[in-house]
């Protein structure tokens, strides 16, 4: 080869590996601005309304505290302090319980293991209407227990409080611990265990070492569960409505509900929340702080299950049955008791048997269009989703970008723990400026913000979801791949794509599943003439039409579930099988 | 740093393959929505190029109303039914820039203080309404009543008890005694209004608040109940947990229509002096084009005529339609009884208390 030639091929070269790193840049930049359209700017101009009402004509003053001066009241710090308890609450209990039946069906010999899994992915489409209805009926004074003639006073009192308002936020956070810990846990193999017994460590410490390298999905799964419920407001306002348990969001609520609305004082609530998602992060960069979790490698060994034994076998399945039935037949029941058994422990004589809801419901065209409309949302969102959290998912779990890290992280906590309801305010803040208006742009009112809202809504728990897993894939894999002579692409879809191809598709149905019965951003943003789903719902349920409301929410769920099935089903029929076997135990 | 660039290309080609998907989704969506609105709306293509009427509406008749408006004029109408909270929590978020065209929930307490926002265009429709009508109508026309609730019907089961109350002072006293619920004012739209106005029965304009809060301790002290909204004081009293609940007209009437006899359930409905009225209202948004206020106004006009009405009743015969007319010459269902004694509250004074009104009962009556 001449000289000249290989200079030109340098050159070459070069100018690949320029258009290479600026497509990379690209790439961020791509990822940057979606999440500054999607999340920060609505977070933003929402938060910045608590400090000048009137840059969105709500009210006068371009600069004051007014808002904040108006939290000062002897009950609005308690009820923050009850918001903290009852999200580390949740947090915990969700993570611990989470991560106990993660680790059963994982890694024990527990019968029925396909039957918990999918009632965790069940329980997730449960709606906390349904769990608190279920609740109220069943220990309501001349509720169903008072009529079955079963002592229920001491529950009522417990279940009707602090107390039952931190486990129903914690059985709603279950599903997430159990995704995101099971989906840790399957990329963990033998090794690490085999490691710990060979240099002399008992069970105990081979536990505690596969707990350690389980802690960034542990610390995923408590501080989603934290945010999710500081921005609750509806399971405190049924469960604990007389019980004298101030939340945060109550204040928040009023401002926003009553009229006028008073969107500053919402807005100063929303810096509390935000401040309480901070302390959540603070907590968990210390605990994660200058380690390294990255177990998921090609060679992961198959892991042989702990077997329970004669007695523990059942004890542990009793345990998950009787997880399963409080969690998820609570809701179950609700939802038969509205929309099944007509007068269920009422006063009214027949307590008939009658499917005429569903009937009635399946015939009518306000549950087709609004169904079919959400579902193809759902998939939309949860396709865009799952693309955008796995980029987010690589760089909160990237070791450079400490800074970037950091934000997003916070960013997405944030939107968490905003409840919906001003999330969404801050969406047609953003989107429905004069401005934009002038230009052409008109997205408010129109299918397309609302996915963007949708997706906005999904992405911090989905990313959060793929935090653990993709936590854990080593780097020489795809390095190694290319250096086998494949591209970029080539080389994600052979070496890490079959890594965690599973918990995408998890990842995928959370969505899709969430975004299907979403309510508080589907009531203010869905496009004129085009209910999503759970807007009829609730209108049926608030015109007290609580037999159709239920029914078309069993049948949400029902389209939900089967979708699930189809999508494992595809899985199990057409996955290569090298791919099924990541997490395969013997 | 080199396993980062390798994956964020591969990541790339992924997100726009996610982009594009999503893209995709989306335009079926739009699509789909496109066609369904054009169903909706063939009757304005037909007759030219008609702006629609963006039309937020809480009621339960919406829907037909403005199918046939629709129908009657060939003017498109583009609906968003949902809930009275979110849509005004909607029309004050788009304050600097309004998509509405047209406004109608129950309450008038939220219209007046839109129009003190100066958010309203005024309108005197031609008909004269009934007297109940006319209290209700502002003196600057700044929104049109064109039906009427009341707030509270006390519903009790006559099946448990035959003490039937004259009064709101008789609920404080001892046969009455844990028996009493109500909803909740910061869940249940409809529970403001009816508070204050047991504020202003009492005390007037003047001491409304002291005199009001004095009554609602003495309710708790006779072990009131609490109950986020009428649905749920309903299934107290369909339970046995109360036998007196203090809800909307609508609701108490559609009950007795829904609701089977039984020897242990009889539901019957009870006006104690004065109920206060909860008018249906229609404000227009003064901000929209002219071309949509005229489209608005004609809006109104339907719905006060004998045809809107008609459909206004026959529609959701169990729920909102069960509402008394102010249009002169339309009788009211034959399921509600004669209009109660009753009484209007002034929405420009009690309808900015309403946050704090509401933070006093969550702190001291619930």
């Amino acid at each position: 080869m001449g000289f000249a030639p290989m200079l030109a091929r340098a050159g070459w070269r070069s100018a690949a590996r320029t258009r290479a790193s600026s497509f990379r840049g690209g790439t961020w930049i791509l990822f940057w601005v979606a999440v500054f359209g999607l999340l920060v700017l609505p977070i933003a101009l929402f938060l910045l309304v608590a400090f000048s009402p009137a840059l969105f004509e709500q009210g006068p003053s371009w600069l004051t505290l007014e808002a904040f001066k108006s939290l000062l009241t002897p009950t609005f710090l308690p009820s923050v302090m009850d918001t903290l308890a009852v999200g580390v609450g949740a947090g915990a209990l969700a993570t611990v319980v989470g991560g106990a039946v993660a680790w059963a069906v994982q890694r024990t010999d527990v019968p029925l293991r396909p039957l918990w899994s999918g009632a965790m992915f069940t329980l997730l489409l449960a709606p906390s209407y349904l769990v608190a209805l279920g609740w109220e009926r069943l220990l309501e004074p001349n509720g169903v227990l008072d009529v079955l003639g079963v002592p229920d006073a001491g529950l009522r009192s417990i279940i009707y409080g602090p107390i039952g308002v931190t486990g129903v936020l914690a059985v709603k956070g279950l599903p997430f611990a159990y995704l995101a810990v099971s989906g840790a846990l399957r990329g963990l193999g033998d090794e690490f265990t085999a490691a710990a017994r060979v240099h002399g460590g008992g069970p105990w410490t081979a536990t505690r070492i596969t707990g350690a390298l389980l802690a960034p999905a542990v610390w995923s799964s408590f501080a989603i569960v934290f945010a999710e419920s500081i921005s609750d407001f509806g399971v405190a306002a049924t469960l604990a409505n007389d019980a004298k348990f101030p939340v945060a969001t109550y204040t928040l609520y009023n401002a926003v509900q009553a009229f006028p609305v008073d969107f500053p004082v919402a807005a100063a609530v929303g810096w509390v929340l935000l401040a309480m998602a901070g302390l959540a992060v603070f907590a968990q960069n210390r605990a994660l702080k200058g380690r390294s979790y990255r177990v998921l490698g090609g060679r992961s060994r198959r892991v042989r299950r702990v077997e329970l034994g004669r007695w523990r076998r059942p004890a542990v399945a009793s345990l998950l049955a009787l997880l399963v039935i409080a969690s998820l037949g609570v809701p179950v029941f609700g939802a038969l008791s509205a929309s099944v058994i007509s007068g269920l422990g009422s006063l009214i004589g027949s307590h008939g048997f009658t499917l005429d809801n569903y009937s009635r419901v399946i015939a009518s065209p306000q549950l087709h269009g609004p169904l079919l409309f959400s579902v193809g949302m759902g998939a939309a969102t949860a396709t865009a989703v799952v693309t955008l959290g796995l980029v987010a998912a690589r760089l909160l779990t990237g070791s450079a970008g400490n800074f970037s890290r950091r934000l997003l992280d916070l960013l997405l906590l944030t939107a968490v723990a905003l409840p919906g309801i001003v999330f969404a305010a801050g969406y047609i803040f953003t989107y429905n400026l004069p401005l934009t208006d002038a230009l052409g742009l008109h997205l408010y009112g129109t299918p397309t913000l609302l996915l963007l809202a949708y997706i906005a809504t999904a992405l911090p728990s989905t990313t959060r979801l793929l935090v653990g897993t993709v936590g854990q894939v080593q780097h020489s894999l795809p390095q190694a791949a290319r250096v086998h002579g494949q591209g970029p692409l080539g080389a994600w879809i052979s070496s890490e794509l079959p890594l965690i191809a599973r918990p995408l598709i998890s990842a995928w149905l959370l969505t899709f599943g969430g975004t299907l019965l979403e309510l508080p951003v589907s009531e203010l943003l869905y496009p004129p003439g085009q209910p999503p789903v759970a807007v009829g719902i609730t209108k049926a349920l608030s015109n007290y039409d609580f037999g159709g409301g239920t029914a078309m929410e069993v049948l949400a769920i029902l389209l939900a579930l089967a979708v699930t099935g189809l999508l494992w089903g595809l899985w199990a029929l057409f996955a290569p099988a090298g791919w099924r076997r990541l997490g395969a135990t013997s | 740093m080199v396993d980062r660039k390798q994956t964020g290309r591969a990541l790339a080609v992924v997100a726009a393959a996610g982009v594009a998907l999503a893209l995709a989704g989306c335009g079926s969506a739009t699509t789909a929505g496109s066609s369904s609105s054009a169903t909706s709306s063939s009757a304005g293509a037909t007759s030219g190029a008609k702006t629609p009427l963006v039309v937020y509406s809480a009621q339960g008749y919406d829907s037909d109303v403005t199918k046939a408006f629709t129908a009657a004029t060939g003017i498109p109408v583009k609906l968003v039914d949902d809930s009275t909270g979110p849509l005004l929590t909607k029309v004050q978020a788009e304050k600097n820039n309004p998509q509405w065209g047209l406004l109608w929930v129950d309450g008038d307490t939220a219209f007046a203080s839109l129009d003190q926002q100066g958010m309203l265009a005024p309108y005197s429709p031609s008909t004269t309404l009934t007297a109940a009508g006319q209290a209700l109508v502002p003196a600057d026309h700044s929104y049109v009543p064109v039906s009427t609730t009341v707030m509270a019907a006390v519903i009790y089961n006559a099946a448990k008890t035959t003490t039937v109350p004259s009064s709101y002072q008789d609920l404080t006293t001892a046969p009455y005694q844990g028996k009493v619920g109500m909803n909740d004012p910061s869940q249940s739209g409809p529970t403001f209004p009816f508070i204050a106005g047991l504020m202003n029965q009492l005390g007037g304009q003047s001491n409304g608040m002291n005199a009001g809060e004095a009554y609602f301790s003495q309710l708790k002290s006779n072990g009131l109940h609490v109950y986020p909204t009428n649905g749920d004081t309903l299934h107290a009293l369909e339970t046995g947990q109360i036998d007196y609940g203090m809800i909307q007209s609508s609701a108490a009437a559609g009950e007795i229509l829904k609701a089977p006899k039984s020897a242990s359930f009889d539901p019957k409905v009870v006006y104690l002096p004065k109920a206060t009225l909860l008018p249906g209202v229609i404000g227009i948004d003064k901000k929209a084009p002219a071309d949509v206020q005229a489209e608005a106004r004609q809006f109104v006009d339907y719905v006060l005529s004998p045809a809107g009405q008609k459909i206004m009743q026959d529609s959701d015969p169990q729920g909102d339609s069960l509402f008394w007319p102010i249009v002169p010459g339309i009788q009211a269902s034959s399921a509600l009884p004669a209009m109660p004694e009753y009484q209007r509250i002034d929405p420009t004074f009690w309808g900015p208390l309403e946050g704090q009104v509401n933070t006093w009962f969550d702190s001291t009556i619930k």
